[in-house]
């Protein structure tokens, strides 16, 4: 146990006194938390681009835009054609597009639709995406929905006020319909309780009156005058008096038959009036005649009684049905209100273009398209793990055999060799090329098994990576350079491996970390490689497409080299001082012991 | 013929002089020798010859083109770098490669035609007796193969000069005279040596120049002889055994007319005004004193007591 603990403080010892050690081993866990929070201290969506399309931008696309704009959204427009919103997103200039109507307000029974382009690939982010959008867009969604109900309630709401008005109005109505009946009802007693059963034939009684009165003296005032006529015939000296004579003595005789008629000289029986038939015969004309003139009489009368009651049950009726045409008037100028109310409500309803449920309760719906080829997950991240080893292996490999040179007990004899010192910087770095090489074949090799249908992509993605592990192995190198031990490199190298890896995009979406530190991690070589071999693996981009991050890398390899260089020129003095400097103390050390021992 | 020369030389590390004012030629087959206590300012003199450390005064040349005129060495080392071997106090190989590897890598990288490296690598294999061992690897070896094979790398390009840290260091003395045997054999093919050591009885043995450094200055430098040549003063040298009083020993010769006495563990070295004197009354001294004298050598000064003398008296 004590030797335990013995070896445990010499250990301690050792990593405190070595200052890279310490430097490391305490430092880099408090600079990395430090970057750490700085960078994702925040809720924002600081670095998304959104790319919108619409055919035409109205106010609420333009609304919707600045709802996206405050969730610090970039937003990029494109009016021609989601295509080129999608070209980007393959670039990479964009994170996603939304396609959207020209107009976001519903009227008629659709749902608006709006669809997401997003890159699968970017697994982390599409999630971000995905869910910031959908929360804006039911938002909006929400807004519509809101606005849609509140016309349709504003609109029941105006029905009930109107029902309610017309009901008073239809009260009314029913009362004055009920007077109406009542009144009819009445009328209608009246007109039942009057007989109005009409004589057989219709005559004037006073005619008859007058008749009776005048026919007979008539009769007989004609009778004179055919005897005065036949006197003064018969006083003439007429050819033909004879037949003159004749005539006026039948009309005599006519006229005095019809003066027995008249008068009453015999008259038939008219017990049964109901039949409207009076019989006069030749035996009895007279008495049938007159009597018959006299019943006739009689139910004139009795007609003229019976139709001065009608007429007063008229009057009445008429009076009553007056004041019921008066109500019904009313009433139907109440209905006619309240058809036009109802008429007008039902315009209202009518109005309500959206009254499906499933488009009031969700207006806005969304689509999410993925941009290229639908691929498994091992597609999407195959990039990311190509770089991730790549990365790791050249990084601890540039670390590992600097860090083995320098350590070697040859190292001192290769200032004597005559080369240049680039021609060691270049020795270790193609080490590391050839061994990365290696590893991305077998890599590429075992990949060829399950990504088939990517091979012909893979032959550019080796060269990319090739590129990738030049810059991370002058990286490696440079920690190399600057630390002491072997071990404090290799940790050095995977916490730098580690930095550029937590920036990257692949742990956590890049763009949700703040705008400062994103500025400096968007000159990540991980992220910029993970990006080329992406765009080139995934969307089949050429070199056209990748060539200014391809610039880029080569310029990071190539400063990189320099700066190897120029490290290796430093350590090459450092290195002599130190030797110097060691020997130095060694021998005032020994020279020390040496007196001591005198 | 000169092939490096330094033209009073100075180097400094920061405020620290290390050396000061050295002036040294190094001929062609020249085996110098360059001595001094540790921290002395030996290796910085031999990194100096080497164009490893640039002079922070003075000029170190080289003449290794007998057709040009002597340029700066550290300047132009690259172009020299072919000329010159350099074995470190501390081996200087790839312990994970094998001991042909290892020849043949340093070999490959100065260029030699391959028949040429090869015709080197097996006459180094044969002198340092490893071909034996040119399959196992460096670090599989023992101290002194290790050694070897580290002088074998710094000739395996037969280089014109070749400079060496410590060559004995760390090595027991059986191999520390087999090193400098083979060093000496390597003098004798051509090859000028440099060598910076504190075995100074070695270096007696194998140098025929010497330059002194002491507190950053070289006090003597030249042939052996030569620097020998005033210490020639008569003196002689007492052995005692183990256990003997040697303090009875040093106040008796402190009675008798001597100059010094230099306290050598089990030897003790005496400096007379006149030897047989003060012999004569010393042995007498000791018979008196029934006291045993395990040796009594007279002969003339060693390089290590000259190094004494001119450390003491400096």
């Amino acid at each position: 146990m004590k030797s335990l603990w013995l070896l445990t403080k010499k250990n301690l010892k050792l990593l405190v006194r070595s200052k890279s050690s310490a430097l490391v081993v305490f430092f880099a866990p408090l600079f990395i938390i430090l970057l750490l929070g700085l960078s994702y201290n925040s809720t924002s969506n600081y670095g998304l681009n959104i790319g919108i399309y619409a055919p035409s931008f109205s106010s609420d696309v333009e609304s919707l835009m600045g709802s996206l704009q405050e969730q610090e959204f970039k937003i990029v427009k494109y009016e021609t054609s989601v295509e080129d919103c999608v070209k980007d997103i393959k670039a990479g200039a964009v994170h996603a597009c939304v396609s959207v109507p020209g107009s976001l307000s519903v009227e008629d029974n659709k749902q608006k639709e709006a669809s997401f382009y997003v890159d699968p690939s970017k697994i982390n982010l599409v999630g971000v995406v995905q869910d910031t959008l959908n929360e804006k867009f039911n938002l909006k969604s929400q807004e519509i929905s809101k606005e849609l109900s509140g016309s349709l309630l504003s609109a029941v709401s105006d029905t009930k006020s109107r029902l309610e008005e017309q009901g008073t109005q239809l009260s009314s109505a029913k009362e004055k319909s009920a007077a109406a009946s009542s009144a009819a009802q009445e009328a209608s007693q009246q007109l039942t309780s009057m007989d109005l059963t009409l004589p057989a034939s219709t005559y004037n009684p006073q005619l008859i009156t007058d008749f009776k009165s005048s026919a007979s003296p008539k009769i007989k005032s004609g009778l004179s005058d055919v005897e005065d006529a036949k006197e003064a015939v018969e006083a003439s000296e007429l050819a033909d008096k004879t037949a003159i004579l004749s005539s006026l003595s039948e009309v005599e005789d006519k006229l005095k038959s019809l003066d027995i008629l008249v008068s009453g000289g015999a008259v038939a029986s008219s017990g049964n009036t109901s039949d409207n038939q009076t019989n006069v015969t030749s035996t009895t004309p007279s008495s049938g005649f007159l009597s018959a003139l006299t019943l006739l009489e009689e139910e004139l009368i009795n007609t003229k009684v019976k139709l001065t009651a009608a007429a007063t049950a008229v009057g009445s009726t008429s009076s009553s049905l007056s004041s019921t045409t008066q109500n019904l008037q009313e009433s139907v100028s109440a209905l006619e209100t309240a058809q036009q109310k109802v008429s007008e409500m039902k315009a209202s309803l009518d109005a309500q273009k959206v009254t499906d449920a499933n488009v009031l309760s969700a207006p806005l719906v969304t689509k999410i398209e993925k941009v290229g080829q639908e691929s498994s997950y091992l597609n999407y991240m195959f990039p990311a793990l190509l770089v991730l080893v790549v990365m790791f292996s050249s990084l601890l490999l540039g670390t590992t055999l600097v860090m083995m040179e320098k350590n070697s007990p040859a190292f001192f004899r290769n200032y004597f060799l005559p080369l240049r010192r680039g021609t060691f910087v270049l020795s270790t770095y193609l080490t590391t090329l050839v061994i990365t090489s290696v590893q991305v074949l077998v890599i590429l090799a075992v990949s060829a098994i399950f990504l088939k249908e990517n091979l012909a992509q893979l032959f550019p993605v080796a060269g990319v990576l090739l590129l990738s592990s030049s810059v991370f192995s002058f990286i490696g190198m440079g920690i190399g350079y600057s630390f002491k031990s072997e071990e404090t490199g290799a940790l050095a190298s995977i916490s730098t491996g580690s930095l550029l890896l937590f920036v990257s995009g692949i742990v956590l979406p890049i763009e949700t970390i703040s705008p400062a530190v994103r500025s400096i991690t968007s000159f990540n070589p991980f992220v910029i490689s993970e990006s080329i071999i992406r765009e080139v693996f995934l969307f089949n981009a050429g070199i056209s497409g990748v060539w200014p991050e391809l610039a880029t890398l080569t310029g990071y390899a190539l400063g990189l080299f320099a700066i190897i260089l120029v490290a290796e020129y430093l350590v090459h003095k450092h290195f002599i001082s130190g030797f110097m400097k060691h020997r130095h103390l060694k021998h005032r050390q020994q020279e020390r012991r040496d007196k001591n021992n005198v | 013929m000169k092939l490096i020369e330094l033209k009073e030389v100075s180097k400094s590390f920061g405020k620290n002089g290390i050396l000061q004012d050295v002036s040294i030629t190094i001929e062609e087959g020249d085996i110098w020798g360059i001595i001094g206590r540790s921290g002395s300012g030996k290796t910085t003199l031999l990194n100096l010859i080497a164009g490893f450390l640039e002079p922070s005064g003075g000029e170190v040349l080289h003449s290794f083109k007998v057709t040009e005129t002597p340029k700066s060495l550290h300047a132009n080392l690259h172009q020299i770098k072919d000329q010159i071997g350099y074995a470190p106090q501390h081996n200087s190989f790839y312990p994970k490669l094998t001991v042909m590897e290892n020849l043949l890598h340093f070999g490959q990288l100065y260029n030699l035609p391959k028949e040429t490296l090869q015709n080197n690598i097996k006459g180094l294999l044969q002198a340092t007796e490893l071909a034996a061992h040119q399959n196992k690897l460096a670090e599989h070896l023992s101290g002194g193969m290790q050694k070897r094979l580290d002088l074998a790398c710094s000739l395996v390009h037969k280089p014109r000069i070749l400079l060496l840290d410590e060559p004995t260091a760390d090595l027991d003395p059986m191999l520390q005279k087999d090193i400098m045997a083979f060093l000496a054999q390597v003098n004798k093919q051509g090859v000028t040596l440099v060598i910076a050591s504190h075995h100074l009885n070695l270096m007696e043995k194998v140098c025929n120049k010497v330059a002194i450094v002491h507190n950053g200055k070289v006090h003597s430098n030249g042939l052996m002889a030569d620097i020998q040549k005033p210490y020639l003063k008569d003196n002689f040298t007492i052995s005692l055994n183990p256990g003997e009083n040697k303090e009875r020993f040093i106040s008796i010769l402190k009675t008798l007319p001597v100059d010094k006495i230099i306290d050598r563990q089990q030897h003790l070295i005496i400096h007379p005004k006149n030897i047989t004197k003060t012999i004569t009354a010393l042995l007498t001294m000791i018979q008196d004193e029934n006291l045993y004298l395990h040796d009594l050598d007279i002969r003339r000064p060693s390089l290590d007591e000259i190094f004494e003398t001119i450390t003491q008296e400096k």
